[in-house]
């Protein structure tokens, strides 16, 4: 297409607009009567708690979701976009925040899936290996084109992701929670790709709650609540805690509340764990009752694994103990029995029983609890579901729902519910916020102090520094599969820490040497 | 709770349907019966049934409702083993070859001059341990349940043949038989004894899927493996137990194979597996794991077993009826699919009048 010579590129006309948009889900209005637009050479935020119909409103315009009411204008022409692939044809490309890849299928497959090069009706494999290292380069991933995605982790899958959008002839970009599996050298990245597509002429819409994302990178922001639009404000230009307040509709002063909590006698210690393969070498670690221990790190520096061994998810070997007892490692039903809860990174792969209710969600962690010589006591089930939807605010048209037409944040709410209703003296959360909203997020921090103050050592596991700044007490930084530093108090710097999960080593060193962490 | 905007009171929390003091509407009667989706194979059974009852004098007799029970009685009690493997993502091709083999041994148990209880148990035993071999493979060795019950269907097969040379074993005239031939030929009142049976197994199944720790497992199993897992479920125990059960059931419907045909035969129905397949599909339960329920399949089993006993009553030739019944299998499985995206946007209309009275009140 031919831009103009305009500044970088920004049109009058929107590139896409909808108007009186609605969208009916079971139980729920997903989005009511809902206007929105988008130039093109323009980086619009889109931005809401969870639940309040952002990646719905992705999905009608890229023809995922037919809406039940309104119309889509490109360039200004009413059009059906009936499906995902005429979206495509429009140039309308959408990275969700549910990876969308072929697990089976090579790196270089994934990206050009659809386009693959040919030759006389056969796949030009050569041609597409060199097109996909190519594209891996200039998008910055570090993998092999020829890995098959399904073995990636999951920052690498969405970087796959992400380079496959970025190599398509894309008119507008959508990137639905991109940045959610993303470590903040990975998400910097990606802005710096957003902003150079954007000088190309291309639209791209930012669903995001991650405010410095959405002020770097954004000029416009459209804030949704409930499925409603709450209005269209410029960025910068709109304070952080205005566009906060149009978000969950009340002030929130401070997002963490940091509550001091006394710390007990040590719950959890490792010592010498490392996985079967490798990833994580030999750790060593000790977590107090009442205290919350972040564990930071960049994608592949072993801080997922820890979470896995702790969890009894993978082989490993080593010693742990939970106040005071031994826990056998490598079996999830032995971590549950030592008082050990564990909620896994990967909801979708590992936490969701997606064809199963809300209820079923819930209780299948309690079925011990609920049940007596092997039958369910359904009563005392539907009571303790019931409290806990309540407890933990999850929003869902009943118990009986199927758990999938929640939102990602309520999902995630019924997980973290699950396992802290368990009788558990520790949690190891790894990535609890994950596309999780605003709102969401100070109710989950609200949740792990109350676990704190009831005594749980707490180990958060997460790729989002700030939210380990707010709420921990101290930091361990991985790097190499290992422990490279500790930072506790006055010492939990956002640059320190940085530059010891990018280099594996500290900055200036004599403050922040394990031994002072420890002490 | 009440301030402006604050998540829990913007979409209130419905109560679940059901819970004391709100009466269940009848939507939500029909619903907790899980009846919605099944209306499709209901409606076109009832429309079978009137169109029979219009064109054949003897459809509607006792006799032939009979006749209908008798024949699928089988079918029914290998589905509702089915059902179970079926839920955990998992399939049991073994199992109309486990039958087979269970039923040669029953016969020579017979022949042997075993007494009833000892030979009966003898058969359920051969059914269970063959499930046991089946589950241990797939739990514990993590060889795929497609290979391990693909030659389980194989060996069972073959061994039923090896048994009595490919002999068949009469024991009419067995006198510790006889209260197996009654069961499958016996009434009480007008009541076949047959169908007490049936109901009682599928009663047992129904239950064991809905008030049991093991049911929830398998759900849980099917819809999401590894999460079942991390959540704390023996998978390996679950999965042997199902496959176990699957073969209990063959050997269960043994009891009624060798009764009515009075006999050991060491082949089965070819079509046999393929109805008990296309009968737990029918009724609704997925392949994908996770989804379905005993209800279903039994509805599924009466389903083709009414338009079998219509075509015999027609004068269809037989040759016709895998044709039929294959083509009702992908309809229904079809109609299915379309349903699941008609449901949602049914039920989303009337959510969505729910939702628009709530900030009224």
């Amino acid at each position: 297409m031919t831009q103009p010579e305009g500044s970088e590129g920004v049109t009058d006309r929107p590139l896409i607009a909808v108007e009186g948009i609605t969208v009916l889900f079971p139980g729920v209005v997903a989005l009511s009567e809902v206007d929105f637009s988008i130039r093109a050479g323009e980086v619009h935020a889109l931005t809401g708690e969870n639940g309040s119909g952002k990646s719905t409103l992705a999905r009608v315009i890229n023809g995922s979701v037919k809406p039940a009411a309104g119309t889509i204008f490109v360039e200004g022409e009413p059009t059906e976009i009936k499906n995902p692939r005429q979206g495509l044809d429009l140039g309308i490309v959408n990275i969700s925040q549910e990876l969308t890849l072929a697990q089976d299928l090579s790196v270089a497959e994934n990206i050009f899936l659809g386009r693959l090069p040919t030759t006389a009706g056969r796949v030009a494999w050569s041609q597409l290996r060199r097109d996909a290292r190519e594209v891996l380069e200039r998008i910055g991933v570090d993998v092999s084109e020829s890995a098959i995605v399904g073995g990636l982790n999951v920052e690498l899958q969405q970087m796959v992701e992400i380079a496959r959008a970025f190599s398509s002839p894309a008119r507008l970009l959508i990137l639905d929670e991109a940045t959610s599996s993303l470590s903040e050298q990975a998400t910097r990245r990606l802005l710096q790709l957003v902003e150079e597509h954007r000088a190309k002429g291309v639209a791209i819409l930012m669903i995001s709650h991650r405010m410095p994302e959405l002020y770097a990178a954004a000029s416009v922001a459209t804030v949704l609540r409930d499925g409603h639009l709450v209005g269209t404000v410029p960025l910068p230009d709109t304070p952080e805690k205005k566009l906060v307040s149009m978000m969950v509709g009340r002030e929130l002063d401070d997002y963490y509340n940091k509550r001091e909590v006394a710390q007990g006698e040590c719950v959890l210690e490792v010592e010498e764990l490392s996985s079967h393969d490798g990833v994580l070498r030999p750790t060593s670690l000790r977590v107090n009752r009442g205290e919350i221990v972040g564990v930071a790190g960049l994608v592949g520096s072993g801080k997922a694994e820890l979470g896995l061994a702790l969890g009894g998810a993978v082989p490993c070997q080593g010693k742990v103990s939970v106040a005071g007892r031994e826990v056998s490692l490598g079996d999830p039903r032995k971590a549950i029995a030592g008082g050990v809860g564990f909620v896994p990174d990967d909801r979708k792969r590992s936490a969701i029983l997606p064809n199963r209710s809300v209820a079923e969600n819930f209780s299948i962690a309690w079925v011990r609890r609920l049940s007596r010589k092997g039958m369910m006591n359904l009563r005392s089930e539907r009571k303790l579901v019931s409290e806990a939807i309540r407890r933990y605010r999850v929003v869902t048209a009943s118990a009986s729902s199927v758990v999938t037409t929640l939102s990602g944040g309520n999902q995630q709410k019924v997980v973290l519910g699950r396992t802290f209703e368990r009788d558990v003296e520790v949690l190891i959360l790894s990535e609890p916020t994950r596309g999780v909203d605003v709102g969401a997020k100070s109710e989950i921090y609200d949740l792990l102090q109350t676990a704190a103050e009831g005594g749980a050592g707490i180990v958060l596991i997460s790729s989002e520094l700030p939210e380990l700044l707010g709420i921990a007490d101290r930091i361990v930084v991985f790097y190499g599969g290992e422990i490279k530093a500790e930072f506790k108090g006055r010492d939990m710097q956002e640059e320190a820490i940085a530059h010891v999960a990018v280099t594996g080593a500290s900055s200036d060193a004599p403050t922040q040497t394990p031994q002072e962490g420890a002490q | 709770m009440s301030g402006p905007g604050s998540t829990s009171d913007t979409v209130a929390v419905a109560p679940p349907a059901g819970e004391p003091g709100a009466k269940p509407s009848l939507a939500t009667t029909l619903e907790r019966l899980s009846l919605g989706r099944y209306a499709g194979v209901l409606v076109a059974l009832f429309g079978v049934a009137i169109y029979l009852t219009i064109t054949q004098d003897t459809f509607l007799t006792w006799d032939n409702m009979k006749n209908i029970i008798g024949a699928n009685s089988v079918i029914l009690v290998l589905a509702l083993g089915a059902t179970f493997v079926v839920i955990t993502a998992g399939i049991d091709l073994s199992t109309a070859s486990v039958m087979t083999a269970s039923s040669m041994m029953l016969a020579v148990a017979f022949k042997s001059g075993w007494d009833l209880i000892p030979a009966v148990l003898l058969a359920l035993a051969f059914g269970s341990a063959a499930g046991l071999m089946n589950g241990v493979l797939i739990a514990k060795a993590k060889i795929s349940f497609l290979a391990v019950t693909l030659g389980a269907l194989s060996i069972w097969q073959s061994f039923a043949l090896v048994v009595q040379e490919g002999q068949t074993v009469s024991i009419f005239s067995e006198t510790a038989f006889k209260p197996i031939h009654d069961l499958v030929t016996n009434d009480i009142g007008p009541i076949p004894l047959l169908l007490i049976f049936d109901f009682i197994l599928v009663l047992l199944a129904g239950g064991l899927l809905r008030y049991t720790t093991l049911g929830r497992s398998l759900f849980a199993i099917g819809s999401n493996e590894e999460a079942a897992r991390l959540s704390g479920i023996n998978v390996g125990t679950v999965l042997i137990a199902v496959y176990t059960l699957a073969g209990l059931a063959a050997g269960l419907a043994c009891l009624i194979s060798v009764g009515r045909l009075t006999a050991g035969a060491p082949t089965p129905d070819p079509n046999l597996l393929l109805t008990v397949l296309a009968a737990v599909l029918i009724g609704g339960t997925s392949f994908t794991g996770g989804v379905g329920g005993i209800f279903g399949t039994v509805i599924g089993v009466v389903f083709l077993g009414v338009v079998q006993n219509g075509l015999t009553l027609s004068n269809v030739s037989s040759f016709w009826q895998g044709i039929v019944s294959g083509s009702i299998l992908i309809i229904a499985v079809g109609l299915g699919v379309l349903r699941e995206r008609g449901w949602s946007v049914r039920r989303a209309r009337g959510a969505s009048a729910a939702v628009t009275e709530g900030p009224v009140r």
